[in-house]
């Protein structure tokens, strides 16, 4: 399978999503934060006449101290359960071709990354980890959330 | 009803593309239950749409297949190759038929009965397995996609949502363009060969958005408009007499949400006068007028439009349903007993539920309310039930508002801006604590508004955000009035502009937090959240229960005797100043027409309530509005009306005002925002002006000596400037009479007539021809009655 890839780091890891995935890569303007709210939200941004939810991906991986890692200006806006996302990274880096399929290693990815991943991928620029999309934007603490919620 | 056939023939196309894939699945597995309800639902809507119209062969043929598949969903017939065949040849006739009936054409073939003769057969051996196959939907797609010579022109088009969609928020971006844009012609300072045209822009931009805005957004009403004939067509059919009322037709919604919600609407409307409502024997045998009320309402309420259609008939049978859904095995006989009767009511929108003793070409076996529930869950909206037993039913729609335009006010806390919606906004003050009498009662803090503590609420603290102390220094709070009727304070830094937002849902995690409703763009393209100001208020434990919002009220009128301060009513006078009275003063806030205002004296009049008061306030002020704002001032025994330019506000009076010597008009000032107004001495103006009021030469008018004349006819009567008079009381020479009709005509007999001029009443809404009389509840033809006969008296 070769399929192109958006290359992101995030907190410091070399990462991938699929690029049929991410809508666009817009310039974030101003962020309205949303007062308690998860702290992997960062807020809504206005997206043309859309909004966005921005995501800490750093947070919404389960990452603390965010501000550890530098965070660009640019995110990846995608799409999942009928609502727009921009995904906030330390860096957007570049399309790339994927090579094979995504495989897993011995030992896993660790706990937080491993619940987000799909497996790593061998690209033109290394290997990456290919991100799945859903559980990364349904936030850290999400299965927690959603136990509660239900009773 | 050309645009309702062009809507039943667009429905009917729609259905069947839609329904295409899954007559191919059902045909490839018949016992797949899914795909059948599916292809149920599509032949069940056929039959109940062609019998507004008069298709009986379309009637027939899709009654005949919804027979034969009601038996199938029961289980009382095996699905074989024949059925499923002579089902789909049913469907391919309805297709056939369908073009037919736009292009105007007759049908020609008249085979009908064959085709339905061919559900009845058994096995695969019937006369029908001989006929050429059935169309496939592909098949039947690209027949139906032949150009047909005599088509007629469509009269409408329809347009995919996403269309707008994206014509909307092309129009969106434009407009951010254009404010980027202005913001950097701004920057370089003022040109007049770009200012113009740029000028323009914006003026044409704004008028598309407006337009575009517009596309997207209906008023309820074009669903209501369509109804009364609904009902008309149903009641006849069913030899049922019902009336339908509508209100709220004014309340605004997504033209897509609109369309979601008109099957459902139409399905609960024929239900209830189908089941609902009874013939009119049976309710003149209950006790009821024969014509039944149907009545819808839509208000939006918060964050949710609510659609409730109540009729007056016979309710739900709570017994009946519980048994009905045992047998159909919804719920066990144990589970049944131990559910509620509000439970066991909504059971009626469960899949393959039905009530009904015999079925009717209406509304069919219930087929409709699990569907109904399925298609509002889809946008996320609810539907429930209430019903008394032989008093009615009552159905709740509710739908969320996202799409829905909402006039809101955007008001800042911390730096950060959130919308609220307008309509709970009862008012905004600004004060400091002092003059809120702000108090903090453990964690609550209450303020004092009008007499009455309200709960207060600081944004900052609901958000987690840093607050302010609100013992220091000027507040700026919203009053925000809940549907419950409950009141309270949000105190927030700065109340921006008004305007209306385009409410956008949010993505689920910020939902979560409880705390808004939507999202919004303002115009300078900055996104800002809503709030969900009754969720807010339930967090904090300030929706109340009904009951304890009675006792509240009382222990309000309590208080409000016993804290007695001197409180003034702010208005602007007509020539502009600003100035106050002792609230004690005012009994009224009136509203007169200008034509109501006598000036031509030296103490200028008008007429209000058939009263001729002395006016003031007026001094050389020509009158130029067509309406006037009038306080209407007493002092106990006599009333004098002031003029004034806008009402503002009660505020409290300081204890001492300050005086003013030399003007006797003036009882002192006081300070109001930092500035002097008058308070005005109502001691001298009622010397002044002040006399007892002189009644206006008001007509006599008597009633029929009966509750409903008291109760129902008197105020219509007040209104239109008589007074009324009582049988027995001294009979004013020249009175005008109501009489019922046929006490009329028994005074007539015996020669008993009024003397002066008599205006005849009917129980009936229908006249017997040549009838002078009126129905009774004619309002306008009252009025115009009352008045004639008040004319001719004069």
């Amino acid at each position: 399978m070769s399929a192109l890839v958006l290359m992101a780091q995030i907190a410091g890891r070399r990462c991938a999503m699929a690029a049929e995935d991410v809508r666009s890569v817009i310039d974030l303007g101003v962020i309205a934060p949303v007062p308690r709210a998860p702290a992997f939200i960062a807020g809504i941004t206005a997206l043309r006449s859309q909004t966005l939810t921005v995501i800490d991906c750093r947070l919404a991986l389960g990452l603390e101290a965010a501000s550890l890692y530098p965070t660009d200006t640019r995110a990846a806006v995608v799409a999942t359960g009928g609502h727009s996302y921009a995904l906030m990274v330390d860096a957007i880096e570049d399309i790339a071709t994927s090579l094979g399929e995504p495989g897993h290693i011995p030992g896993g990815f660790g706990a937080e990354w491993q619940r987000a991943a799909t497996g790593m991928i061998e690209t033109g620029i290394g290997p990456a980890l290919l991100l799945d999309l859903r559980p990364l934007i349904a936030g850290p603490l999400a299965g927690a959330r959603t136990n509660r919620a239900a009773a | 009803m050309d645009d309702l056939l062009a809507d039943f023939i667009a429905e009917t196309r729609e259905m069947l593309e839609a329904t295409g894939g899954e007559l191919v699945a059902w045909e490839a597995d018949p016992a797949d239950r899914a795909r059948l309800d599916a292809v149920f639902r599509f032949v069940h809507t056929v039959k109940g749409n062609c019998g507004f119209f008069d298709f009986p062969r379309l009637a027939a043929l899709s009654h005949a297949a919804e027979d034969a598949l009601a038996d199938l969903r029961a289980g009382r017939r095996e699905a074989s190759a024949a059925l499923v065949s002579a089902v789909l040849a049913i469907i391919d006739r309805i297709a056939a038929m369908v073009d037919a009936i736009e292009a105007g054409q007759d049908f020609g073939a008249d085979d009908d009965a064959v085709l339905i003769a061919a559900l009845g057969a058994e096995d695969a051996e019937s006369d029908f397995a001989h006929d050429p196959a059935p169309l496939l939907p592909e098949q039947m797609l690209a027949k139906r996609g032949e150009p047909a010579p005599a088509l007629a022109a469509p009269r409408t088009i329809r347009l995919p949502v996403e269309l707008l969609d994206r014509v909307m928020s092309g129009v969106s971006d434009m407009v951010l363009a254009r404010n980027d844009l202005a913001h950097r012609l701004r920057e370089s300072g003022t040109q007049p060969t770009i200012d113009g045209p740029f000028e323009r822009l914006t003026a044409i931009l704004s008028d598309v958005r407006d337009a575009i805005t517009r596309m997207r957004m209906q008023r309820i009403e074009t669903l209501f408009g369509a109804l009364p004939r609904l009902v008309r067509d149903l009641s006849a059919e069913l030899g049922k007499q019902v009336l339908i009322d509508l209100e709220g037709g004014n309340v605004e919604l997504d033209r897509e949400m609109i369309e979601t919600i008109r099957d459902p609407l139409t399905h609960i409307i024929r239900n209830a006068i189908d089941h609902g409502i009874e013939a009119p024997a049976a309710r003149r045998a209950a006790g009821k007028r024969e014509i039944g009320m149907l009545t819808l309402s839509a208000h939006q309420s918060g964050n949710t439009i609510a659609i409730v259609v109540s009729d007056d008939g016979r309710g739900l049978d709570e017994a009946k349903i519980a048994a009905k859904a045992i047998a159909t095995g919804l719920i066990t006989e144990a589970e049944g007993a131990a559910m509620s009767r509000d439970k066991i009511l909504q059971l009626i929108f469960e899949p393959g539920f039905s009530t009904a003793d015999s079925i009717s070409n209406v509304s069919g076996r219930g087929v409709g309310l699990d569907v109904v529930r399925q298609n509002l869950e889809k946008v996320g909206g609810s539907i429930a039930v209430s019903s008394q037993p032989g008093v009615g039913t009552l159905f709740t729609l509710t739908i969320p508002l996202t799409l829905s335009i909402i006039a809101g006010l955007t008001v800042e806390v911390a730096g950060q801006r959130f919308a609220v919606p307008q309509g709970y906004i009862e008012e905004i003050i600004e004060a400091d604590a002092a003059r809120l009498d702000y108090a903090q009662m453990g964690e609550r803090a209450l303020i004092t508004f009008r007499g009455e503590r309200v709960p207060c609420l600081l944004l900052a603290d609901v958000l987690g955000l840093p607050a302010p102390d609100m013992r220091i220094g000027t507040h700026t709070l919203a009053l925000l009035r809940l549907a419950s009727g409950d009141l309270f304070a949000l105190c927030v830094e700065r109340i921006h502009s008004h305007g209306d937002l385009v409410v956008k849902p949010l993505a689920p995690a910020v939902m979560k937090c409880g705390l808004y409703a939507g999202s919004a763009l303002l115009d300078d393209g900055q996104p800002v959240l809503l709030l969900d100001v009754t969720r807010i208020a339930a967090e904090h434990g300030l929706l109340s229960e009904a009951r304890s919002r009675t006792m509240r009220g009382a222990e309000k009128e309590a208080r409000a005797q016993a804290t007695h301060t001197a409180r003034a009513m702010l208005f602007t006078a007509i020539d502009g100043r600003r100035a106050a009275i002792r609230l004690e003063l005012v009994q009224r806030i009136e509203t007169i027409p200008a034509s109501a205002v006598d000036l031509s004296l030296a103490q200028p009049r008008a007429v209000i309530d058939g009263l001729i008061l002395p006016l003031a306030g007026f001094g050389d002020a020509p009158l130029a509005r067509p309406k006037l704002r009038l306080l209407r001032l007493s002092d106990g025994a006599s009333e004098l009306l002031y003029a004034v330019g806008d009402v503002e506000d009660a505020v409290e009076l300081p204890a001492e005002l300050t005086p003013v010597p030399g003007d006797p008009l003036v009882e002192g000032l006081m300070l109001q925002g930092g500035r002097p107004v008058a308070v005005l001495s109502g001691h001298a103006l009622f010397a002044a002006h002040g006399r007892p009021a002189e009644p206006a030469e008001r007509p006599a008018c008597l009633l029929p000596d009966t509750e409903w004349a008291r109760a129902i006819l008197a105020p219509l009567v007040e209104e239109a400037g008589y007074q009324v008079v009582s049988e027995d009381s001294a009979k004013a020479p020249g009175a005008v009479s109501i009489m019922m009709e046929d006490l009329y005509e028994v005074a007539s007999h015996l020669g008993q007539l009024p003397a002066g001029p008599v205006i005849r009443l009917r129980d009936h809404p229908d006249a017997p021809t040549g009838s002078p009389s009126i129905y009774r509840y004619d309002r306008e033809g009252l009025a115009k009655a009352l008045k004639a006969a008040a004319g001719g008296r004069a």
